[in-house]
């Protein structure tokens, strides 16, 4: 009986779940038994009623439907009021269905089922971006139901080349993942190989982003973050028309972009909200925040401890005096406030709202003014850990903004042991790891290394729209835009 | 093989940073001015840097100033004296200004500053100033006794050339550069103490490196004019017509005659009035040409102040020995070793054009 459409196995398989109902209903008109199942609160109860059990229990044209089969045919042709309605002889599908919110009617005697899509669950309503919120331009964010997010992006993309393929990972979730790319435009490897990818995950549940993430990476190993995620639908829109490749994930309320370059984590959507010239100063701004938060605390470091000629005389001097009567050595300090201000942040994001704003003053101005008057640290590194910390939350990628927060601590220990030789030594082991990173076929830090113009006018600078009739070559097999 | 590379890695590294100089930076004595002399058979090094409590950020400015000195035969010896007599490690990456005291001076500056070209920390724009009729630990010492912060004067001092001329000649490694060049007379500024501040009133003259004497306010802008490094300049006609030089370009040629050299200064410079003490009105185009005429006379005169000096003492302080040597190769040859002498036989053209530009009267 295992793995057949049968009414008796499945009450049996879900006798132990409350919620799983397997209910028989006896059609009047002919005298079949038909078993309804479903799963209680994943669907729409007063649709179900209006539009299929109203039909059956008193559509006078099934007393001529004799047999299951006849029934079966009568029901699919329209026999029923609803649309999404199809027959299934799968037992597996058939499982899947019901347990994300379907309804089904087992027909035993067949061994199949008819399945109607009438789910209704509790969700968010679509809010504004958390994380990328803009002054001008879309509100919208995507939520935790992959169907409503895929509608989001087609609203955008009403284009007959635009896929939405439903795969699906996790052996015991059976996560829903929508691969989305534009048809022709796509690079196919690209979109072969995350397809692959996918359906060769094996692992029993999907509860995080960091799963899929793990298995979509191809270098592993960096801290780098080598895949874009987004909560904004327009985002994803305006990324799979220069070809690249999306993935909604159900019960994850953003999508994830393929294949993802530096340049594109230090994008922000307000860059093409503004002006050019806006866009592209507060893209500098950016890349040059990325510097500071950086090398700022291994600068310091090399400089005091160092090379001192470094410092102009008037800035050696007051470091000199804000320096005096500190007990610590330039490294120590740094490094501990660094480490200081990441308790901050982690104790910040775990705390309750209300005690969080006290925890700030606490920590960052009372313990902060109190280390200084008590000689523990000298003003000037307060100053440099607080700049540098405060430029690594500009980037507008999370991923990309810890990343860099952890190369810093290792130029900052590379400047303790060794000055500006180990900050020299640091820097060029960050650019090699950098080039040598690869993302589906293409170079991390392109289009810094390409060698096309047209693909660099939207790096640095943002160039004027009527400079991308092209797009970029890099992740499109189409280089003129559809 | 890639995991001993990375456990290798950080033993690599710190055993680079073995000698490193690792120090803190207040266990430096950060030195802001040094002067070198050389008094009573010995060289004497007198550093200046901040007290105890180091500079004073509040007031922004550099604190209380100390000296610490060292002496002994040569100037590094003197300042090795120095730094062993010191409390704490002394560093001159920072020192901006270095003073020759007269003495030092006369006995050689290449002796008194070959020590600070083979220190690698030393900064190569740090400026150098003779100090004028007396010792630079005298200079310093008095400037104290005033109450003066050295450091931030000897920085009005450069602000002030930097108004005046286009680039700082002074630099270190300027001087050292015309130390190799041993045909030219090199020039340094030299400064004077005057009430609570130090004034730049011209060039110190040294011969074969040694101090030789020091040109007035008006030869050294003459040299200044001819070595085309003028950025302002005031002019005073007659007591009446104020003038400041606001552009000045100039361009030296040499034509050498029957053995005899010619050296053609042309000189394009424009000026604006500052300053009117007359009645009449001057901004009448006879006016304006009459007085175009006399900036240009005054200018003249300035300029053959520097060219008389160098033809009078026999000195080449305009470097005309390198222009020759650059447009007349193959007749240097025959005056590089009677180049003094042929200094006196120099003929001078002055071919000076200005126009007087705006008023800037507000009404």
């Amino acid at each position: 009986m295992m793995n057949r459409i049968n009414s008796a196995w499945l009450k049996e398989l879900f006798n132990n779940s409350g919620d799983v109902i397997v209910r028989p209903i006896k059609i009047n008109q002919n005298g079949i038994t038909v078993h309804l199942f479903c799963v209680d609160g994943l669907i729409n109860q007063s649709l179900f009623d209006e539009a299929v059990f109203r039909s059956l229990k008193f559509d006078p044209y099934l007393s001529g439907c004799m047999t299951e089969r006849a029934m079966m045919d009568y029901l699919l042709e329209g026999g029923t009021y609803h649309v999404f309605t199809k027959e299934e002889a799968d037992y597996q599908l058939l499982l899947k269905y019901v347990l994300s919110g379907m309804v089904a009617l087992i027909f035993d005697t067949e061994e199949k089922a008819i399945v109607y899509d009438i789910r209704m669950f509790e969700k968010r309503s679509i809010q504004e971006p958390s994380e990328e919120n803009v002054m001008k331009g879309s509100k919208e964010s995507f939520i935790e139901v992959m169907r409503m997010n895929t509608a989001l992006i087609r609203r955008r993309i009403r284009s007959e080349h635009l896929v939405v393929e439903t795969l699906s990972a996790g052996r015991i979730s059976k996560t829903d993942i929508a691969l989305i790319y534009i048809n022709g435009i796509a690079d196919s490897a690209t979109v072969n190989k995350i397809r692959t990818i996918i359906n060769e995950i094996d692992i029993d549940n999907i509860s995080t982003p960091a799963f899929i993430e793990e298995f979509l990476v191809e270098n592993k190993h960096s801290i780098f973050p080598q895949i874009m995620y987004t909560q904004r639908p327009d985002r994803v829109a305006a990324n799979l028309s220069d070809g690249r490749v999306a993935l909604v994930v159900d019960g994850i309320p953003f999508a994830y972009l393929l294949p993802c370059q530096l340049p594109m984590l230090m994008q922000s959507p307000d860059d093409y909200a503004n002006h050019f010239f806006i866009g592209s100063s507060l893209r500098i701004i950016r890349y040059m925040s990325m510097i500071v938060t950086l090398f700022l605390p291994a600068f310091y470091i090399a400089a005091t401890t160092y090379q001192v000629q470094m410092l102009p005389v008037q800035l050696a001097l007051s470091t000199q005096a804000a320096k005096q009567n500190v007990p610590f050595s330039s490294a120590s300090e740094v490094l501990g406030l660094l480490i200081s201000f990441e308790i901050l942040i982690e104790a910040g994001l775990r705390l309750p709202k209300a005690v969080g704003t006290a925890m700030s003053i606490l920590g960052g101005l009372v313990v902060g003014q109190s280390a200084v008057a008590a000689n523990l640290i000298s003003p000037a590194v307060v100053v440099i850990v607080a700049l540098a910390g405060i430029s690594g939350f500009i980037m507008p990628n999370q991923d990309l903004s810890s990343g860099i927060r952890l190369s810093r601590f290792l130029l900052t220990v590379l400047a303790a042991v060794a000055g500006f030789f180990g900050l020299a030594i640091g820097l060029i082991i960050l650019i090699t790891h950098l080039c040598s990173l690869n993302n589906y076929g293409i170079a991390y830090i392109s289009p810094f290394v390409d060698v096309e113009e047209r693909n660099i006018r939207d790096t640095i600078f943002r160039f004027p729209i009527k400079y991308f009739q092209k797009r970029k070559s890099m992740q499109s097999e189409r280089r003129d835009r559809l | 093989m890639k995991k001993l590379i990375i456990l290798l890695f950080p033993i690599l590294i710190c055993g680079c940073s073995h000698d490193m100089n690792r120090r803190e930076i207040d266990e430096i004595n950060l030195v802001h001015v040094i002067g070198i002399d050389f008094s009573d058979g010995e060289y004497v090094i007198t550093a200046l840097y901040s007290g105890e409590k180091g500079a004073d950020t509040e007031k922004g400015s550099a604190g209380q100033e100390v000296t610490s000195k060292g002496s002994g035969a040569t100037p590094y010896a003197a300042f090795q004296n120095f730094r062993l007599k010191d409390k704490k490690t002394v560093s001159i990456a920072n020192t901006g200004f270095f003073l020759l005291g007269e003495g030092a001076a006369k006995r050689g500056l290449d002796i008194c500053i070959d020590f600070l070209s083979r220190d690698e920390t030393v900064k190569m724009e740090s400026l150098l100033f003779v100090t004028k009729d007396m010792d630079a630990s005298e200079f310093i010492a008095q400037s104290l006794e005033k109450g003066q912060i050295i450091h931030e004067d000897m920085k009005a001092v450069e602000q002030k050339q930097e108004e005046l001329v286009t680039r700082n000649d002074n630099t270190l490694v300027n001087v050292l550069n015309e130390l190799e060049n041993d045909i030219t007379i090199g020039i340094i500024p030299y400064l004077v103490a005057e009430e609570g501040s130090f004034l730049l009133q011209g060039y110190a003259v040294f011969e074969n490196n040694i101090l030789a004497d020091y040109l007035d306010m008006e030869t050294s802008s003459g040299v200044n004019f001819i070595k085309d490094i003028i950025r302002a300049y005031p002019i005073y006609l007659d007591d009446n017509v104020g003038l400041s030089i606001s552009y000045s370009k100039s361009h030296i040629k040499s034509e050498i005659q029957d053995n005899s050299i010619r050296i053609v200064i042309k000189l394009d410079f424009e000026t604006m009035i500052k300053e009117i003490n007359i009645r009449e009105d001057i901004f009448t185009f006879e006016e304006l040409n009459r007085l175009t005429d006399m900036q240009n006379d005054y200018i003249i005169e300035i300029m053959k102040k520097a060219t008389d000096y160098s033809k009078n003492t026999g000195r080449d302080i305009l470097q005309i020995a390198r222009l020759i040597q650059n447009q007349h190769t193959r007749k240097w040859s025959e005056y590089e070793d009677n180049w003094k002498d042929k200094i006196s036989e120099i003929e001078y053209e002055f071919n000076v054009n200005s126009q007087i530009t705006k008023s800037f009267i507000l009404n």
